[in-house]
């Protein structure tokens, strides 16, 4: 029979058959123990499972199942299975000479006979559907959302806007004490996430005096009240981090730092602007009120964002 | 008068320990006999008085906290807590101050110089923090006293959305604490005691900053029950919490001891030449 | 029906089966409608080298079966949806609190939905382990130059591979929708932003609208669950085909050649190790999962615009680009009313645009270079090839120099140093380290060639004697009983390769070690 079969054989004493253990006996037994914990490991997180143990009684006993198994497998593979080498022979991929030229032949000489003469039909099949490549990007990319438009540049901090805080409680003058610090959002929008999202401003309070932080900004912090844009100019977190002896804001996610002080100005980190600043007033009631909207968009670059 | 006893009566916050109650006994009592200091700066509470008592140190501790202020204090401090050029002024701080400061062991500091005090065990007793915190508050009375932290009736839910709008900025979302501008840090949440939690939000020790007006006393509790039960006894059920930094421990064990240890599998799997 | 038809016609079943048995017919059967008996042998006897270097691919391999594994079961309790609900689920501190249906349902998997938690956290340490073992892949492939020609074509779509995984990895931690990947994704929304022309048409199109939008969630979603997998399945099967039909490299030893693959056969010893391999490290990955926690989301709460935590990291492989975000100086243009901004456009865009073009370009690169357009199925040793080794040590320097970056908060906290020093620490380092470790590495290698005698060989030890002089002497040991295994020039598969019990035990005469094969 086996004088019948084109492969060859191995005589019976082939050192290449030899398993590459001297005590293949020892190997089996130690190989039965590792697969004997398998299914003991398997087993045990069928009864956490069924028990519902911890996750951790889950993972162990499935974990270390699975392990001893694959101990055990991976033993029995390299230990009491022929060593070899055997070796497999590797013939070159590339086809005859006459083959590549056939196909290339083929290749060339049907599609002149089909394309090139008919430069018309071509050029007609080659626009359609160029042109629905086109117009497919349309629902593609267009119905995915609306146009930027001046979104970007858009806050609901208005005249007047009332501050509150995350519940929606106004800021009175006296709420809060010199080196307090509070986020705080428009009137009407402190539980809308979207909105939030572009409004959120964090108010300080530095001091009880007014604050200038920059020339021409004279009124807007009033009773040491300077309110910053909460979006980092870098990348758009939230510049929730108020150090109040150094005076800066930081941002958490890349540590660009804010003077509070001078407007804002980045002190360190990647943030390349200020901050934006709100201006306030106290209203006749004492409550704190936006003087009107930012001055420039808030948050990170683009490419529409006008200079000035 | 009556109504402020009958209010900490009705509190159901028990004292832990007859001494404590002494303490507060008698700093009713002093209230009530001596008065010397002003009303208004002894009912500073925000929101649900029930929640948070503001404790002020009875003046029979000031002499003690004298000598104890000239022993550990006055050299930085000055010899009447107005401050040098290595210390602040103390005048008109609040007894929550001093007694944040000393009960964590920040002060008596260990190197004046050191850009920010780290936590470390306290030097001085918790009755000793208090005799301080008398005598300084003598000085120029101020609040806020001592918050004394009821969180039996306290929203931990409020607290968790609290911490994370108002605290994980610099402490991080797990209470890990982390470093900060210029060699200052965030310190961990970790071993914080209630009313060192409570005085730290309403104070603002060092660089942090001090949440009064827009936190209310029933909003502080919430925080500090978040703080004190779920932030130091995190939920853990998933296995080691690989000290709550997130993905950097996080990456370090998937290299380490996921892709390390399978790659010294593979090793093991494999012929070596 | 009597039972004696019945018997014959068993008998003749059994007659007609043949040989081999109901396997044989079986074959039988399946050859005569597929033509499977000579290429199924061909497989069968498939070699694979035996190299450890050679099991580091099985790694990604087998995480990424395991995450498909995981993937599906998570599918089922995961709503991707940002729709607003209230929690109610067993964690006290997040009951009553607004969350999105995405949230809740990562947090009912996590402590609600029985295994639940064991799974979502087998599902992220298998994408850990997954991303570092493509990139171990990489590497070896990388060093020995396995990439070079017939093999361009694979290299390239395992590092398609390795981008989309790194790809698909972020948005997958960016769903359970919790404080600190929400920060990961507002990040994402920024460097989209910062492309010029068209950047925030993309991020408006991508995000449904200006951030965070109400559609992120289920677009991530599918590109997560379906898109992305069914690319990467795909081309995984092209990788493992392209394996396949170019056969595996080998290093240069006794009996191997350009025309021959020397090592296991595929069935049994191949298989029977990758299986074992295949349960190891689902083994790792789910012991991991059990013991340790990743990703607590209930911890995190639910991303809210305002909210933000400190420490915020993303994963370990986004690591690289998160340094290179940090390290970045203010750069910014403004003019012409219109703002570039260059300090999230070079890290995020550029900076990794240009590794992964260097990457795909590299086998052309080397070629250029090297003038080399043979086809090559012996590896390089690494030390052979001083500058390909310097490159990419230099390379690999580089991007664990920017994930250290990516953790200065947690670097300087640990070694209680200040935050600034260390960022600036790490401004100049990722200039320098992967210049010192290129050159470094360029040195050791010059310094280690010439030791080529040795390769295929195995090591003997060496001892080190101390005469009483203070002398030091050192002498190859004497050949031990296991040095003395020769090695055997390489053979074909043959046919039978059971091993039988061994004969020469019960008479002592037979030397060990020589078996008889049942035949």
């Amino acid at each position: 029979m086996e004088e019948d079969l084109p492969l060859p054989a191995a005589s019976l004493d082939d050192p290449h058959l030899r398993e590459s253990v001297r005590n293949p006996e020892g190997a089996e037994r130690a190989i039965a123990v590792l697969l004997a914990l398998g299914v003991l490991g398997v087993g045990l997180f069928g009864v956490a499972y069924v028990q519902n143990w911890k996750p951790w009684t889950l993972g162990l006993s499935l974990g270390l199942g699975l392990f001893f198994l694959g101990f055990g497998v991976t033993a029995w593979g390299k230990y009491l299975m022929p060593q070899g080498p055997f070796s497999e022979a590797r013939h070159a991929l590339r086809s005859a000479r006459a083959e590549r030229e056939a196909i290339s032949a083929a290749l060339v000489e049907r599609t002149g006979v089909v394309v090139r003469r008919r430069r018309v039909l071509v050029g007609l099949l080659a626009s359609g559907l160029g042109i629905f490549g086109i117009v497919a990007l349309f629902p593609l990319l267009r119905s995915l959302g609306p146009l930027p438009g001046l979104t970007l540049t858009k806050t609901n901090w208005r005249r007047g806007s009332l501050l509150v805080d995350s519940t929606g409680r106004a800021i009175h003058r006296e709420a809060i004490e010199p080196g307090g610090i509070v986020t705080v959002f428009p009137a009407g929008f402190e539980h809308d996430d979207q909105a939030a999202a572009v409004d959120q401003v964090v108010l300080i309070r530095v001091q009880l005096t007014d604050l200038v932080t920059e020339p021409g900004r004279s009124s807007w912090a009033p009773e040491g009240y300077v309110a910053y844009s909460k979006l980092c100019t870098h990348a758009g977190c939230p510049v929730g981090l108020y150090e109040k002896q150094l005076r800066l804001l930081v941002c958490p996610c890349h540590q660009s730092m804010f003077n509070i002080d001078d407007g804002a100005v980045p002190q360190f980190g990647p943030a390349p602007r200020p901050l934006p600043q709100l201006p306030l007033f106290v209203d006749h009631s004492g409550f704190l009120r936006a003087q009107s909207g930012f001055d420039q968009p808030v948050g990170p670059g683009y490419y529409e964002r006008t200079t000035s | 008068m009556i109504s402020r006893l009958r209010r900490i009566l009705s509190s159901r916050f028990l004292l832990p320990g007859a001494v404590v109650f002494g303490v507060a006994l008698g700093g009713v009592l002093a209230f009530g006999v001596g008065g010397a200091q002003g009303a208004g700066q002894r009912e500073t509470t925000y929101g649900h008085p029930s929640t948070i008592i503001y404790f002020y140190p009875p003046d029979s501790y000031i002499p003690a906290g004298q000598a104890l202020f000239g022993t550990f204090c006055s050299s930085c401090h000055g010899p009447k807590a107005e401050g040098t050029s290595r210390a602040p002024n103390l005048v008109g701080v609040g007894p929550a101050t001093v007694d944040f400061w000393v009960t964590t062991g920040r002060m008596p500091a260990e190197n004046p110089n050191a850009i920010q005090a780290p936590r470390k065990p306290a030097k001085l007793s918790d009755q000793e923090a208090l005799e301080i915190a008398a005598y300084v508050n003598s000085l120029g009375p101020a609040r806020p006293g001592i918050p004394r932290v009821n969180v039996k009736d306290a929203n931990v839910a409020v607290g968790a959305d609290l911490f994370s709008l108002n605290c994980a900025a610099c402490h991080t979302i797990t209470g890990a604490g982390d470093e900060l501008a210029f060699g200052t840090a965030a310190p961990s949440l970790r071993a914080a005691t209630p009313t060192q939690v409570a005085a730290a939000i309403r104070t603002g020790p060092g660089n942090m900053p001090r949440f009064t007006g827009n936190l209310s006393d029933a909003q502080v509790a919430d925080i500090v029950a978040y703080v004190t039960k779920y932030v130091q006894h995190p939920t853990n059920p998933g296995g080691f919490a690989l000290g709550g930094v997130g993905p950097v421990a996080e990456g370090f064990v998937a290299l380490l001891f996921g892709v390390g240890l399978l790659a010294l599998v593979g090793y093991w799997i494999g012929e070596r030449s | 029906m009597s039972s004696t038809t019945d018997t014959r016609t068993r008998r003749q079943v059994r007659a007609a089966r043949g040989r081999y048995g109901r396997v044989g017919q079986i074959i039988d059967e399946l050859d005569d409608r597929l033509g499977l008996a000579k290429g199924g042998r061909a497989f069968l006897d498939k070699i694979f080298p035996d190299h450890w270097s050679f099991m580091l691919g099985e790694i990604a391999l087998y995480s990424f079966i395991v995450l498909v594994a995981t993937g599906v079961f998570l599918t089922l309790y995961y709503v991707p949806s940002q729709a607003e609900t209230i929690y109610h689920g067993t964690y006290a501190p997040l009951r009553g609190q607004r969350v999105t249906a995405a949230y809740a349902s990562t947090v009912d998997i996590s402590l609600d939905v029985r295994a639940g938690l064991l799974v979502r956290q087998m599902h992220h340490w298998a994408a850990d382990i997954f991303l570092g073992a493509i990139v171990i892949h990489m590497a070896r492939i990388f060093f020995t130059g396995a990439f070079r020609k017939p093999r361009e074509l694979n290299w390239t779509i395992g590092l398609t591979l390795l981008v989309l995984s790194l790809a698909n990895g972020f948005i997958g931690y960016s769903l359970p929708d919790d404080l600190i990947s929400g920060t990961g994704i507002r990040i994402l929304y920024s460097i989209v932003l910062s492309i010029p022309f068209v950047g925030s048409y993309l991020a408006f199109w991508i995000f449904g609208g200006n951030f965070p939008g109400n559609e992120i969630i289920v677009r991530l979603f599918i590109v997560h669950v379906l898109i992305l997998p069914v690319i990467i399945g795909g081309l995984i099967g092209a990788h493992l085909f392209l394996l396949v039909r170019q056969k595996h490299t080998q290093f240069p030893g006794k009996g191997k050649a350009e025309d021959n693959v020397v090592g296991s056969p595929m069935y049994p010893t191949f298989m029977a190790k990758t299986t074992g391999y295949l349960f190891m490290i689902t083994a790792v990955i789910t012991v991991l999962g059990g013991i340790a926690q990743i990703n607590p989301i209930w911890q995190f709460g639910q991303y809210q615009a305002p909210k933000i935590s400190y420490a915020v990291q993303p994963d370990w492989y986004m690591g690289w680009l998160d340094g290179a975000l940090r390290i970045m100086p203010s750069w910014e243009f403004t003019g012409w009313g219109h703002t570039i901004p260059f300090v999230v456009l070079l890290p995020a865009v550029i900076f990794p645009g240009m590794i992964f073009t260097l990457c795909y370009a590299w086998p052309a690169i080397e070629r250029r270079f090297t003038g080399d357009s043979d086809i090559h199925h012996l590896l390089d040793r690494p030390r052979d090839r001083p500058k390909r080794t310097a490159a990419g040590a230099a390379m690999i320097a580089l991007m664990f120099t920017l994930l250290g970056a990516s953790a200065t908060d947690v670097l300087a906290n640990f070694f209680q140093i200040s935050l600034n020093e260390v960022l600036w620490t790490f401004r100049v380092l990722v200039f320098v380290v992967p210049i010192v470790v290129g050159l470094f590495t360029w040195r050791i290698c010059i310094e280690m060639q010439g030791g080529g005698a040795s390769i295929g060989k195995r090591k003997r030890a060496v001892l080190m004697t101390r005469s009483a002089s203070g002398e030091y002497r050192t002498v190859d040991t004497e050949p031990q009983p296991d040095d003395e295994h020769e090695e055997l020039p390489p053979i074909p598969v043959p046919m039978h390769i059971e091993v039988g019990a061994p004969i020469g035990r019960e008479d002592g005469q037979q030397p060990s070690g020589v078996r008889t094969v049942q035949r």
